[in-house]
């Protein structure tokens, strides 16, 4: 478990660039020798793209939640009128 | 408003600063959009989509929130509207503004995928989602998801890394056309 989080760790490093030059050296010498390695990262590499993904399209969501907040409820009446009365009068 | 870096770390905290920039930026989003002819619901789309660049800007420290935020949106926005419908006429770029790509989210096996994780995983993803989407500091993050420190927090955080890899490889061999 130790040295699967380490190769977590280091790939991390790696793919975020925050590994000094000598690092990146040795990290690219292995990932040439371990097979198991350079699919991790491979994986690594998705699994950052489907995290931004997952974020926005949660962010989006919370958005939403807000739009219908403010068109939708008495408190923000005023608001809502005010942006209505904008596309009226085109 | 003060010019400070706000915390909005909780879904709370997020819902007032949406709030806070709807009031503030959505109308002259809304005068500019009627202005050139478009819609409520056009009006809608392109101030939500500037409003996760905005975010996002923010998240990877490349602006301060609260910085002007109403001239940033309204920028954003401007710019948006004239992709979207004079496509052919405008090729500037803002300020190297990376919008968001939406060719990404229409791929079928990802979406399945994302379904999956959202369910399933979503514990981890939840985690996640604030460590590299909202770029939490580690302090703040452990605090939030309730962890006794920092260490244990980055421990989990490539516990759930781990855990989320090993699906994806999993779940890509079942739909195969994904991340080909």
């Amino acid at each position: 478990m130790r040295t699967s989080l380490t190769d977590t760790e280091q790939i991390e490093a790696h793919l975020l660039q925050q590994t000094s030059p000598g690092d990146t050296l040795v990290f690219e010498a292995r990932l040439l020798l371990d097979d198991e390695l350079a699919d991790k990262l491979h994986w690594q590499k998705a699994t950052y793209n489907m995290v931004k993904l997952y974020g926005r399209k949660q962010l989006k969501k919370e958005i939403e939640a807000v739009h219908q907040t403010l068109f939708n409820t008495h408190k923000h009446k005023s608001f809502s009128e005010k942006i209505k009365s904008i596309f009226m009068r085109g | 408003m003060a010019d400070i870096n706000i915390s909005v770390d909780t879904p709370e905290a997020r819902e007032k600063l949406f709030i806070a920039l709807y009031k503030s930026a959505f109308p002259a989003v809304a005068r500019y959009v009627s202005k050139m002819g478009g819609a409520f619901d056009e009006a809608k789309d392109i101030f939500q989509d500037a409003l996760v660049i905005y975010y996002e800007k923010a998240a990877a420290g490349a602006i301060k929130l609260n910085t002007n935020e109403k001239a940033y949106l309204l920028g954003i926005s401007k710019h948006l509207w004239l992709r979207r419908f004079k496509e052919n006429t405008l090729q500037a770029s803002l300020d190297g503004v990376e919008l968001p790509d939406e060719t990404s989210e229409e791929n079928y096996s990802e979406s399945r995928l994302m379904r999956f994780l959202e369910t399933s995983g979503a514990k981890c993803m939840q985690l996640l989602r604030s460590f590299y989407y909202d770029q939490l500091p580690l302090t703040e993050a452990a605090k939030l998801f309730g962890f006794s420190g920092v260490r244990s927090a980055t421990v989990q955080k490539y516990k759930c890394l781990e855990k989320v890899r090993e699906t994806i490889k999993q779940k890509s061999l079942t739909y195969e056309d994904f991340l080909n």
